[in-house]
C-alpha cells in the first residue's frame, strides 16, 4: 500500500455506488424468483410441452393448408388494421408533433401536449380497445384500428417533438430573417428537414402496429388474433400451424419491405452500392480466418 | 441578345421524382381499400355517432353496484384485491427480464456483423431471430398456455422470447456501430475472438446494453396486461375477468393501478437511462 | 528479426499495396518508414503483426513465417510485437489500466478474461508500462476523459504491457499537436533505446523522421524506393521518395523542431 502511493500510483476507486446497486437488483430478482408462484417441476414440463404441442402443430399431420385461406383473409385484416391505425397516428400526430416541440410552439403549449400525448402512449392498445373503442365501434376490426391509432398518435406524437426539437436552428432563423409567416417557417423551414425521419417512424409504427394487432383479435377486435386464439383454445393445432406460419411469413415480409423504404428514406435516394454493401459485411475480427 | 444568353446559362427544370407523388398514391389507394365495406374492414363514420351512447353508457352506467357504476366512476374498495396481480406482474416482469435480456447478450454478438464468427452464422442467425421477433407476444403466450396450462410460467416464457428478439436486434445494431479500432488493438496484441469481444466491443456497448435492459423491464409491464387476457398470469389475468363482467369500475380502477405503475417505473428507467448513456 | 522476403499484398479491390519489398530489419533497430499517404507505409507495417494477409512473398519474425502461420501460431507472434495507432484505438469508455490489460489478454486465459479476472502480476506489468510512459496518475480514469497525447502514450503503455521485443508504430503523431508530437517521438525512442526493443514508425513529416530515424525507409507506390542511414537522407532523398518538390505540410515545422531539439 505503501509502495503504491510512493511511486505515485493511484488509488483503485471504490465502486461501493456500483456494487450496492448490482446487488439491489440481484435480491429484488432472487426475491421475484422465490415468490412467483410457479412449481418448479411444472418449469421442467416447459420444454417437453412445448415441443410436444410444435410436434402437433407442424409435424404430426403437417400443417393443414385447407385453414390457408381463412388464415390468410384474417392476416390481411390485421394488415389494414395496422394501415388505418398508422394513417391515423400519423396524419393525427405531424400537428400534434409540432406543438409538442418546444422550439416551435410556447413552452407552456408543448409541456401540456407533452403530458397529453405520454398520457395517450401509457394506456396500452388493448384497454383503448375494450375500454373505449368496443363499446364505441362494435366488435369487429373498426374498433381494433382505431385502438391502435389512437395509441400511434401517443407514441408518433411524442417521437416527431424529439424530431423536431433535435432540427438544425438555422433555416428556421433564415426563414424569419426574410420576414416568412410562421406558417411558412414551418412549410419551409422545419418540415423538410424532419420529414425523412418522421416517415420513417411511420413505417416502424406500422411493423408494431401488425403485430399489436394480432392482440386485438383476442378480445374481438378483428383480424388473424381470433383465428389464433379459437384453434388454440379447442386444440385445433394443424389449424393454429398454418396460422402461425401465415403470421410469420406475412411479418417477415412487411418488416423486409418497410425496412428497406425506411433506409432509402433515410439514407436518401443513392443507397449503399453492391460494392460497399459487400464491404460492409467485413469485419476486421472475421479477417484472420479469410487469409 | 444578352437576356437570351444569360438565360440559356439557367439550368433546364430537372424531372420530378416520381417517388413522392408515387408514395402518396400508395398510400391513399391501400387506406380506401382498407377502409371500404368490401375490400376491407369496413369503416362506417356514421356508425360511431350512433353507437356514441354505447359509450356513454360504459362511463356511467347507472348501475348501483360499486363494480359497475362505469368507467368513469372507479371502484376504490377494490384496490386491495389488485395487489397481489400486480404482484405477480412486477415479477414475472422482473424474472422474464433477467433471463431474456441474459440470454440476448451472446445472441446480439452472433447476429452482428462485426462480431459474428462467420458469415454463415451471421445470415443464419439473423433469420432464426427474424421469425423469433416476427411472432407478438401474444401468440407465444397462447401457445405456451396451450402446452403447460394457464399461470405465470408461460406469461414469463412468453415474455422471455418477446424479449430476446427486441433486445438482441437493438443491441446488435449498436454492436455493428462500435468504433473498431480497439478490436484492431486487440487483435495486434494475441488476444483471441471471445477476449477480444470481451474487451474490445463489450466495454463499448454494456451502457447501451443496460438501457436497452430497463426498457426491457418497462415494454413487459405494460405487456403483462396483454398476456394475462389470454390466461398467462398477472394483472392481465384479473382486468379481462372484469371486464367480461363489465364490472367497468373496477376495470377502471386496474386501469389507474396500471398507469401509476407505469408511468413510476418509466420515470425511475429514464433517470437511470440518463445517468447511463 | 524481422525478414521480408519478396513480399507482395494485392487488395480485394485489385490495388497492388505492396510489390515484391525485400526488407531485413536487425535487432533493436529505429526504423521510420516514409512516403505519402497511399505510398504502402501502414501495409507495410500490418504485413509484420499479419493484421494485413500477404499474397505473395513471406514475411518471418525471428524466423517464423507470418503468412503461413495458422490462427494460434499467428496469436503468438502478435503477442512479441506491440502496437501503436495514428487514432488511439482505446476503447473509450472503459478505464485507462482496463485498457493497458489487453496487452496482457494473450497470456491470460479466456476463462480469466472474461471475469476481469486479472493475475496481480499481469496488473502490476501494466502499471509498470504507465509509468514507464508517466501516465500512471490516470490508471483508473475513464479512457475518453484524456487528452489526445495522454491517449496516445495509453497506446503506448498497452503495447508495452504485452512485453514486446517488436513495437510497431503507425502514424502515431498525425493526429497530435507539434510540442506533444515530439514527446511521444521522444517515448519511442527512449524505449527503443533503454529496452533495446525494434522499433518501427510510420511518419510522413520529414523533419520528424530525419531526427528520430536511425534507419530511414523511403516508399512509392509499393516499393521500397531509399533504404539508409537517417543522417544521410536530405532533400534530395525526399523529393526522389515523394516524386515531388517538398511543401510546407511535408514539415512538422522548424520552430518546435529546433526547440525539442534544445530542451
Amino acid at each position: 500500500m505503501t509502495a503504491a502511493t510512493m511511486t505515485g500510483r493511484p488509488i483503485r476507486p471504490s465502486h461501493a455506488k456500483r456494487d450496492m446497486a448490482l446487488l439491489g437488483v440481484a435480491l429484488v430478482v432472487v426475491w421475484a424468483a422465490v415468490t412467483v408462484s410457479i412449481d418448479p417441476l411444472k418449469a421442467l414440463e416447459l420444454p417437453g410441452g412445448i415441443g410436444l404441442v410444435f410436434y402437433k402443430m407442424f409435424l404430426e399431420e403437417g400443417p393443414d393448408w385447407s385453414y390457408l385461406p381463412k388464415a390468410t383473409s384474417g392476416m390481411v385484416e390485421s394488415l389494414q388494421m395496422a394501415w388505418i391505425g398508422t394513417a391515423i397516428g400519423a396524419l393525427l400526430s405531424l400537428p400534434l408533433g409540432f406543438f409538442g416541440a418546444k422550439n416551435v410552439s410556447s413552452g407552456l403549449a408543448s409541456n401540456i401536449m407533452r403530458q397529453i400525448l405520454n398520457a395517450i402512449r401509457a394506456f396500452p392498445e388493448i384497454i383503448l380497445a375494450i375500454a373505449i373503442m368496443i363499446p364505441l365501434a362494435g366488435l369487429g376490426p373498426v374498433a381494433g384500428a382505431l385502438a391502435l391509432g389512437l395509441h400511434s398518435v401517443g407514441t408518433l406524437g411524442k417521437l416527431t417533438a424529439e424530431v423536431i426539437e433535435g432540427i438544425d436552428p438555422g433555416p428556421v432563423e433564415a426563414a424569419r430573417a426574410s420576414g416568412a409567416r410562421p406558417i411558412q417557417i414551418q412549410r419551409w423551414g422545419v418540415l423538410p428537414q424532419v420529414l425523412p425521419e418522421i416517415v420513417a417512424f411511420w413505417l416502424y409504427r406500422f411493423e408494431i402496429n401488425i403485430r399489436a394487432g394480432a392482440v386485438l383479435g383476442v378480445v374481438g377486435a378483428g383480424g388473424i388474433g381470433f383465428s389464433l386464439q379459437q384453434t388454440l383454445a379447442f386444440h385445433r393445432y394443424p389449424l393454429a400451424g398454418t396460422a402461425i406460419i401465415v403470421v410469420v411469413v406475412a411479418t417477415i415480409v412487411v418488416d423486409t419491405a418497410s425496412g428497406w423504404v425506411r433506409r432509402r428514406i433515410i439514407e436518401g435516394a443513392g443507397g449503399r452500392s453492391a460494392v460497399e454493401s459487400a464491404e460492409a459485411m467485413n469485419s476486421p475480427l472475421r479477417a484472420d480466418s479469410a487469409g | 441578345m444578352t437576356a437570351g444568353a444569360a438565360t440559356a446559362r439557367r439550368p433546364t427544370r430537372p424531372r420530378r421524382s416520381p417517388v413522392v407523388p408515387l408514395g402518396i398514391a400508395i398510400f391513399l389507394v391501400i387506406s380506401w381499400a382498407s377502409l371500404s365495406k368490401d375490400f376491407g374492414i369496413g369503416f362506417d363514420l356514421g356508425k360511431l355517432i350512433t353507437n356514441w351512447s354505447n359509450l356513454v353508457t360504459v362511463l356511467v352506467t347507472g348501475s348501483d353496484s360499486p363494480a359497475r357504476r362505469g368507467l368513469l366512476i372507479p371502484n376504490f374498495a377494490f384496490l386491495d384485491q389488485t395487489f397481489e396481480p400486480m404482484l405477480e406482474t412486477f415479477r414475472m416482469a422482473v424474472i422474464a427480464s433477467v433471463l431474456g435480456c441474459g440470454v440476448a447478450l451472446p445472441v446480439a454478438f452472433v447476429v452482428s456483423r462485426v462480431t459474428s464468427p462467420n458469415l454463415a452464422t451471421l445470415f443464419g442467425g439473423r433469420a432464426v431471430l427474424s421469425v423469433v421477433r416476427a411472432i407478438p407476444d401474444i401468440l407465444y403466450a397462447l401457445v405456451f398456455v396451450a402446452a403447460v396450462g394457464i399461470g405465470p410460467l408461460p406469461g414469463i416464457a412468453a415474455l422471455v422470447l418477446f424479449n430476446v428478439g427486441v433486445v438482441a436486434k437493438l443491441l446488435s445494431e449498436t454492436i455493428d456501430g462500435v468504433d473498431v479500432g480497439p478490436i484492431e488493438a486487440a487483435r495486434a496484441g494475441g488476444a483471441n475472438r471471445t477476449q477480444t469481444v470481451r474487451w474490445a466491443v463489450l466495454p463499448q456497448v454494456l451502457p447501451n446494453y443496460v438501457a436497452y435492459s430497463l426498457y426491457t423491464f418497462e415494454l413487459n409491464i405494460r405487456a403483462s396486461t396483454v398476456i394475462g387476457i389470454v390466461g398467462a398470469g398477472g394483472i392481465g389475468n384479473l382486468l379481462f375477468a372484469q371486464y367480461q363482467f363489465f364490472n367497468w369500475s373496477n376495470v377502471s380502477l386496474i386501469i389507474i393501478v396500471l398507469f401509476v405503475l407505469v408511468v413510476a417505473i418509466e420515470t425511475i428507467s429514464i433517470f437511470l437511462r440518463r445517468r447511463l448513456v | 528479426m524481422i525478414r521480408f522476403e519478396d513480399a507482395s499484398v494485392t487488395y480485394p479491390g485489385g490495388v497492388q499495396a505492396l510489390k515484391g519489398v525485400t526488407l531485413e530489419i536487425p535487432d533493436g533497430q529505429m526504423v521510420v518508414i516514409v512516403g505519402l499517404s497511399g505510398a504502402g507505409k501502414s501495409t507495410l507495417i500490418r504485413a509484420i503483426n499479419g493484421l494485413v494477409p500477404l499474397t505473395g512473398g513471406d514475411v518471418t519474425v525471428d524466423g517464423v513465417s507470418v503468412r503461413h502461420a495458422n490462427a494460434r501460431q499467428l496469436r503468438q507472434i502478435r503477442s512479441k510485437i506491440g502496437m501503436i495507432f495514428q487514432t488511439f484505438n482505446l476503447v473509450k469508455r472503459t478505464s485507462v489500466l482496463n485498457n493497458v490489460l489487453m496487452g496482457r489478454l494473450h497470456t491470460t486465459g479466456t476463462f480469466r478474461s472474461l471475469l476481469a479476472w486479472y493475475r496481480p502480476a499481469d496488473v502490476e506489468i501494466a502499471m509498470r508500462a504507465l509509468e514507464r510512459v508517466d501516465v500512471v496518475e490516470k490508471a483508473y480514469v475513464r479512457a475518453s476523459n484524456l487528452s489526445g497525447g495522454q491517449q496516445q502514450r495509453v497506446g503506448i503503455a498497452r503495447a508495452l504491457a504485452q512485453e514486446p521485443t517488436i513495437l510497431l508504430a503507425d502514424e502515431p503523431v498525425a493526429s497530435l499537436d507539434p510540442p506533444t508530437s515530439h514527446v511521444v517521438m521522444r517515448d519511442l525512442q527512449r524505449i527503443n533505446r533503454d529496452l533495446g526493443i525494434t522499433t518501427i514508425v510510420n511518419l510522413h513529416f520529414l523533419d520528424l523522421a530525419r531526427m528520430y530515424g536511425e534507419r530511414i525507409i523511403g516508399m512509392r507506390a509499393g516499393e521500397v524506393v531509399y533504404d539508409g542511414p537517417g543522417e544521410q537522407a536530405d532533400e534530395k532523398v525526399f523529393r526522389d521518395i515523394y516524386g515531388r518538390s517538398l511543401t510546407a505540410e511535408d514539415l512538422m515545422g522548424e520552430a518546435t523542431t529546433a526547440a525539442a531539439a534544445a530542451s
